[in-house]
């Protein structure tokens, strides 16, 4: 018995009856499922377990127009995908080419406030390991900004002593601690001779001034006498000393943030990871755009597929959008 | 394939559906509902309805064949299971732990030091570390 194929049958299609592309996309967005929900189940989980979670808008800097503006831009931009695919499917490859094109302003629109957003933890120092939780944790912060004050003023005052001035400039901390004992020193030893110039005479007292307040106030924390209150009372009248108070005019004393740490985790992980799906996304879109006017029907898979996976992340951003900016 | 029966479906209506739901759930914020739970409970509803909006309509899944079942039940179960599964663990304190944040916050002010010494006792290695710190600096 004979089983070669008749050939006036039409070619067995195996599986499921859609263009192997798409069943590879949502193959993978299977998995990108289980991968953000990773995520934001250990976020639910580590928040319930975590009583006490900073919630607190003026602790966390979140803001809700900002989160809602951007549900917002990716809704939209979801809309205009899925009428880029429409119009592909209609052979108006030239209205596609538009809409694709708002989408990838609105990708970009959605990355400028998530950058925004994120300049704003930076400034507020909102940043995983870099929160206290406790109150001796927050006078350990404290003297380690008035630590990094006195440690740029000695790198500044002794930058003659420097072959490369540009190294310290750029980060004070590389000054060994050897180094830092000889440049003290060093200050010392000009203050004995008294500088000609009045100026830097007293920038070099202020110093002095400085480095003997901080050491005071370190040696209190040894002891453990220097509550967070203490510290605070102490600064404020740091700040209102005449000779060094503007130096440290920026050093606010920290405060403790409960979990602060375990947040910032969260906050940078789960949106760190969706604004890189965005990017993905925009490269996807990228290479629909590059085509121009010659886009044509070869290319509605990939709108599709494309489609999907930008369908997906605006998914994420749904239940990220009232977990992490409203709950 | 799908493509026939998705050009009925207004995308617009849906678009706008979809804003109006994310009104519903920036309202929530600003009038501001003191009970947590209240609240998760009507902002996790709103964001499951956009959801189902996005993935019916705009990802055609109301459109598609039954292979949608089988290719996303497994991975539905297994992401719903690994919150689960860690729940009695980690979201729940049936057992007493010694956490460190959570004693400096019951003691008011200048106590901070002593309790976490006290933790220390207990052989919690996050406070030890940071007395470690503390030392170092």
């Amino acid at each position: 018995m004979s089983h070669a194929p008749a050939a006036s049958h039409a070619p067995l299609k195996m599986g499921i009856p859609i263009p192997n592309s798409k069943l590879g996309m949502w193959l993978f967005l299977g998995t990108e499922i289980m991968f953000f929900t990773a995520f934001i189940g250990t976020y639910i989980v580590c928040r319930l377990g975590s009583p006490g979670w900073p919630q607190d808008t003026e602790v966390t800097h979140i803001s809700i127009w900002a989160g809602g503006f951007n549900t917002f831009v990716l809704l939209t931009s979801s809309f205009f995908v899925v009428k880029a695919h429409e119009a592909m499917v209609d052979k108006r490859f030239q209205k596609a080419n538009k809409y694709v094109w708002g989408t990838l302003l609105l990708g970009f629109v959605f990355l400028g406030v998530k950058g925004y957003e994120y300049k704003g933890k930076w400034d507020h120092d909102i940043l995983p390991h870099h929160i206290p939780e406790t109150e001796a944790a927050a006078v350990y912060k404290g003297l380690g900004l008035l630590n990094a004050v006195v440690q740029s003023e000695l790198v500044d005052l002794t930058v003659h002593l420097e072959s490369d001035p540009e190294r310290l400039k750029r980060d004070p901390d590389q000054l060994k601690p050897l180094e830092r004992e000889e440049r003290h020193a060093a200050v010392q030893a000009e203050i004995a001779d008294q500088p000609e110039l009045p100026e830097r005479l007293a920038e070099l007292q202020a110093y002095n001034a400085l480095f003997a307040e901080l050491s005071r106030l370190k040696d209190a924390d040894q002891r453990e006498a220097l509550s967070l209150h203490d510290f605070e009372h102490e600064l404020e009248a740091m700040h209102a000393n005449q000779q060094y108070g503007g130096l440290i005019a920026h050093v606010h004393a920290p405060h403790p943030i409960k979990y602060g740490n375990l947040f910032a985790s969260i906050y940078f992980l789960l949106t760190g990871f969706h604004a890189l799906h965005v990017i993905i996304g925009l490269i996807l879109f990228a290479f629909v755009l590059k085509q121009g006017n010659r886009l044509n029907s070869a290319w509605t898979d990939w709108v599709e597929n494309s489609g999907l996976y930008w369908h997906f992340v605006d998914l994420v951003w749904i239940f990220l959008f009232p977990l992490i900016y409203i709950i | 394939m799908s493509d026939h029966h998705n050009s009925h479906v207004n995308y617009l209506a849906v678009f706008i559906a979809l804003c109006v739901f994310t009104g519903i759930s920036v309202l929530t914020d600003v009038i501001h509902i003191p009970n947590k739970a209240v609240l998760a409970v009507i902002v996790l509803a709103v964001a499951s309805a956009k959801a189902l909006c996005v993935m019916a309509f705009f990802m055609h899944l109301k459109f598609e064949g039954k292979w949608k079942y089988v290719l996303l039940a497994p991975t539905t179960i297994l992401a719903i299971g690994l919150p689960l599964a860690l729940l009695p663990d980690v979201g729940v304190h049936y057992y007493m732990i010694d956490v460190p944040q959570i004693e400096a916050g019951e003691s008011e002010s200048g106590h901070s030091a002593e309790s976490a010494a006290d933790a220390d006792e207990h052989g919690d290695s996050h406070t030890s570390e940071h007395e470690a710190a503390e030392t170092e600096h």
